[in-house]
């Protein structure tokens, strides 16, 4: 039906908000790869109210920040689970990111005009890592110490910019407690900022633009109550499913940081080791550069998917290839890694 | 008219164009200051000689880690006389071992293998590892590092 501006004007505002509420979403929503989006949405609101929470005994400071983690982990009550929740919630949302991202990428929902939504969930994805990253090296264990190090390190070989940040985010030449301040800073304030942001702009571009347009499923049914319940169910689902994997499999600890002796098993998270064991086996420069290019390969693609297309290739099996050999590469690398 | 109205419109675009920059260049400057705010205090580097032990000392069997100052190091006796190798892997930063059996340094985070002498020789690492030098005054040895 179509309404003027008028009419929109005219109407209180309680009509207004139950027109907002119950917009058309399409029917593919209703498939589960299609609804991969909210999920990572529902974790990040987990590991938000579980990591405010823990604030309220996290120390940044270098062994009183480990001494205070093991402290949550150990000692204060229910400390055990709500780590536990927050670890177990940022993991299931990385996964369900990757699996949105590939999801997107081959059903090709980034084309005109997606790309802003397509922009706004890569800087979710990446800030998201980068939350993954900082909230690792809080721990002040010897993984977070040599993360720390090696990560810096990494950042200062991007050419031009990578120096000057990488001495301004370790706050001098060595990682030290000044650095654990700084990520603790990161981590809490302005990373978790630019998600809420980045968030908001993703979900407002696909209000504004529309859900992606599939073939042969015109259908639609309205976002109150069938979707926001089936999202509800959702969640509840998943709350379950996180409270019992806490539960089988509690957090735990590793050695604190010594900045004297590197551990011999100091292995990232599962969501790094591909990108991990790249570095172990190539060259220092190519694999780095790798990293780059890959990364603004995949910040552009809707762009080279355009130009491409324009030029007569086959784009959706030319993705489902690409897309393919990422998902491969990159269980082979995490799998040949955890060997 | 039209000529006028043109004026009055070009008087416009240049006095917003021009007050855009002067917004831009000030909260540029501020936002400058903010990031010196952020960025650490520069160190001069000084260099001073540290006195580690007598010649007497060195053995060529076990070869330990020492730090001095802030930095760790290994004393050893390579092939081209007394070294004093930087412990920091040339890779990104972690620490090397001596490996005692293989007789190498051994970065354990990437893998990366240098040889007695200090030459990488496997592994990522781009160059050998750093060194200090080493001062024979009588039977003292003193290793020159960088003190903060
Ligand atoms: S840091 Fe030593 S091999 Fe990478």
């Amino acid at each position: 039906m179509e309404t003027t501006i008028e009419e929109i004007k005219e109407k209180p505002l309680k009509d207004r908000i139950i027109d907002f509420i119950q917009k058309d979403v399409p029917d593919h929503l209703d498939s589960f790869s299609y609804c991969m989006g909210a999920t990572p949405l529902i974790f990040f609101l987990v590991a938000a109210i579980t990591g405010v929470l823990m604030t309220f005994y996290y120390i940044p400071y270098s062994e009183k920040a480990y001494e205070s983690v093991k402290a949550i982990t150990s000692e204060i009550y229910l400390g055990w689970f709500i780590r536990g929740l927050h670890k177990v919630s940022i993991n299931l949302m990385i996964f369900t990111l990757f699996l949105h991202v590939v999801r997107v990428f081959i059903t090709r929902a980034y084309k005109t005009p997606g790309e802003l939504k397509w922009f706004f969930g890569v800087g979710l994805f990446f800030t998201t890592l980068a939350m993954g990253f900082t909230g690792y090296s809080l721990v002040y264990d010897q993984v977070s110490y040599w993360g720390m190090t090696v990560v810096m390190n990494m950042i200062a070989e991007i050419p031009i910019i990578g120096s000057p940040l990488a001495y301004l985010l370790r706050g001098g030449s060595e990682v030290s407690e000044i650095t654990l301040l700084r990520l603790y800073d990161l981590h809490t304030k302005l990373l978790p900022l630019l998600l809420v942001l980045l968030i908001g702009g993703h979900i407002v571009t696909i209000t504004v633009l529309g859900f992606a347009k599939i073939e042969g499923r015109e259908g639609t049914h309205p976002f109150y109550p069938d979707h926001a319940m089936k999202v509800g169910l959702i969640a509840i689902g998943l709350l379950i499913l996180m409270v019992n994997i806490v539960t089988i499999f509690p957090p735990t600890i590793g050695p604190m940081a010594d900045p004297l002796e590197v551990a011999s098993n100091v292995a990232p998270p599962w969501y790094f080791s591909a990108v991990y064991k790249w570095i172990t086996i190539a060259p220092r420069q190519p694999a780095l550069f790798g990293i780059l290019i890959f990364s603004i390969v995949f910040l552009s693609y809707p762009f080279i998917d355009r130009f491409l297309t324009e030029r007569g290739f086959n784009m959706e099996r030319i993705n489902i290839v690409f897309g393919a050999v990422a998902v491969l590469a990159f269980a082979a690398l995490t799998l040949w890694n955890a060997l | 008219m039209g000529v006028i109205n043109d004026d009055i419109s070009r008087r416009k675009f240049l006095s917003s164009a021009f007050m855009a920059l002067g917004l831009g260049f000030g909260l540029g400057a501020l936002g400058l200051r903010f990031l010196q705010f952020l960025s650490p205090k520069v160190t001069v580097d000084r260099f001073e000689e540290i006195l580690v032990g007598s010649i007497s000392d060195i053995q060529d069997s076990d070869i330990t880690p020492m730090e001095i100052g802030n930095v760790r190091i290994f004393l050893l006796k390579t092939d081209t006389g007394l070294m004093a190798f930087s412990r920091k892997c040339t890779d990104l930063g972690c620490l090397v071992n001596w490996d005692k059996a293989r007789q190498e340094f051994i970065c354990p985070c990437h893998q990366g293998v240098y040889n007695r002498n200090g030459k990488n020789i496997a592994g990522p690492p781009p160059r050998p590892l750093d060194r200090f030098q080493v001062v024979q005054k009588g039977e003292n040895i003193y290793v020159k590092v960088r003190v903060a």
